[in-house]
């Protein structure tokens, strides 16, 4: 399922660490607190408890939206935005 | 999602626990670009580019296959984790079968598919083009010939008939492969297979679509717990990758066919190959063209590989077909006959399976 994790995290170690934790689990950083991308039930699960923990409760807040794929179809995006393709892994292959 | 690493000097390596590639940009900027190895299946790396041992230990931890290609696409090695697909039990059995009657079954289940799949490629160019149905209806006639004599062959041992099979099969592919030839362009028109090096666009791609397919089904043995070495109908020698080159043949018709629409819908261009002089065997392949004759080759290019790993990618696991009352894309397909060959080689299953057809 595609996957927004959105995050206002105070402590600056933490917050890196948040956006590694996205990264490794397959999402894309769509904007500076912003992640986007197509995860399993398990793979979100896991990163919801990695995000519990690291964050402090009193002071942070964490979103993780699901979205379903026609959903994102009637996404607008304007600008210098996210490739669609990209997130939902309808691209199967890199060239470098 | 696959990485394909083919521009000299570029680097692999880990990063945060994510694999990190980088290479120089035209500007002379380092680029780099990290990927999750959640999302990662495959790594496929040309020569002239480089890996670190830490991205082949993450590798190894998720299953994701490393692939050291030759420039015509074949995959010259992998590295992948030494446990086996499954129990040992399927690799005994498989050396069993591999000597009696039931090996040449299976073989003849094989090549009849293939050929099944051949001809079933052929009507569907018969809808389209109904000016060259005569010559189509002919080729089909021929070919279902070649099918009865397959189907017939007995012996008590693959080895007993495995010449008259492999006459067979060649007849059948060059029926075939005419027939391409034949209804594409004039300027795409080849004469026959060649490999090492191709003589023509058309063998190229085929050869490198080939490449990726042996890739492909290679990793599928192993995941089922086959040895991908020990063949039926293919030699045993030294490093040849025998069940390989035996399970490939009711696919080889979905490399075909991805090729033959590129090339049908004038995909392909000059700028997609280039000229290569000689090959590892010194040319052709005894019997694919006339002795004396010294033909240029013809290899992909930077733009001809992508164009053709993605139409192959998109043909393989984007386009699911109806297949044993389930929708499924191709790969798949091959996984569960994969599994489903080991499975009837340890008696879980009874019967012979229907083979894909196109």
């Amino acid at each position: 399922m595609t996957i927004w994790v959105l995050y206002d995290i105070v402590n600056d170690k933490a917050r890196s660490k948040a956006a590694k934790r996205c990264q490794q689990a397959g999402l894309y950083r769509v904007q500076f607190s912003c992640f986007l991308g197509t995860l399993t039930q398990n793979q979100k699960d896991t990163l919801q408890l990695q995000l519990e923990e690291l964050i402090n409760e009193e002071t942070d807040k964490v979103y993780i939206f699901p979205m379903s794929r026609s959903e994102l179809q009637q996404t607008v995006l304007l600008g210098q935005a996210f490739d669609r393709k990209l997130v939902t892994d309808e691209i199967r292959a890199l060239f470098f | 999602m696959q990485l394909h690493i083919t521009t000299y000097g570029t680097y692999l390596h880990v990063k945060d626990s994510m694999f990190d590639v980088r290479r120089k940009g035209d500007d002379g900027r380092v680029l780099s670009a990290t990927y999750s190895a959640e999302k990662v299946t495959h790594i496929l790396l040309a020569t002239g580019t480089s890996l670190s041992t830490d991205a082949v230990k993450l590798a190894m931890r998720h299953n994701v296959d490393i692939v050291f290609l030759e420039r015509d696409g074949d995959p010259m090695g992998r590295v992948w984790h030494a446990k086996l697909g499954s129990t040992t039990k399927i690799r005994k059995r498989q050396l069993e079968v591999s000597l009696g009657a039931e090996g040449l079954r299976w073989v003849r289940t094989w090549l009849l598919a293939k050929l099944d799949n051949q001809a079933g490629f052929i009507r569907s160019l018969k809808k389209h083009r109904l000016q060259h149905s005569a010559y189509l209806d002919d080729k089909l006639a021929r070919l279902d010939a070649l099918s009865v004599s397959i189907s017939t062959l007995d012996g008590a041992r693959v080895a007993d008939v495995a010449d008259t099979l492999r006459g067979l099969e060649g007849t059948a592919g060059r029926l075939y492969f005419e027939t391409l030839s034949y209804v594409l362009p004039a300027d795409y028109q080849f004469n026959g297979r060649s490999s090492r090096p191709a003589h023509d666009a058309f063998n190229a791609f085929l050869n490198y679509a080939y490449g990726m397919l042996y890739g492909k089904v290679e990793k599928t043995l192993m995941l089922a717990g086959l040895d991908p070495y020990v063949g039926f109908l293919h030699r045993d020698d030294y490093n040849q990758l025998s069940m390989v080159y035996d399970f490939i043949e009711p696919y080889r018709g979905w490399a075909d066919e991805v090729v033959f629409r590129l090339f049908s819908a004038k995909k392909v261009n000059k700028s997609h190959v280039d000229a290569v002089s000689g090959g590892r065997n010194g040319g052709a392949k005894a019997g694919e063209s006339t002795p004396g004759e010294s033909t240029p080759g013809v290899s992909l290019n930077a733009e001809g590989k992508p164009l053709l790993v993605n139409a192959f990618n998109e043909f393989m696991d984007n386009d699911p077909i109806r297949y044993r009352g389930r929708n499924l894309v191709r790969s798949h397909c091959i996984q569960l006959d994969a599994h489903q060959f080991a499975n009837e080689l340890i008696g879980k299953t009874g019967g012979m399976p229907e083979l894909t057809m196109l």
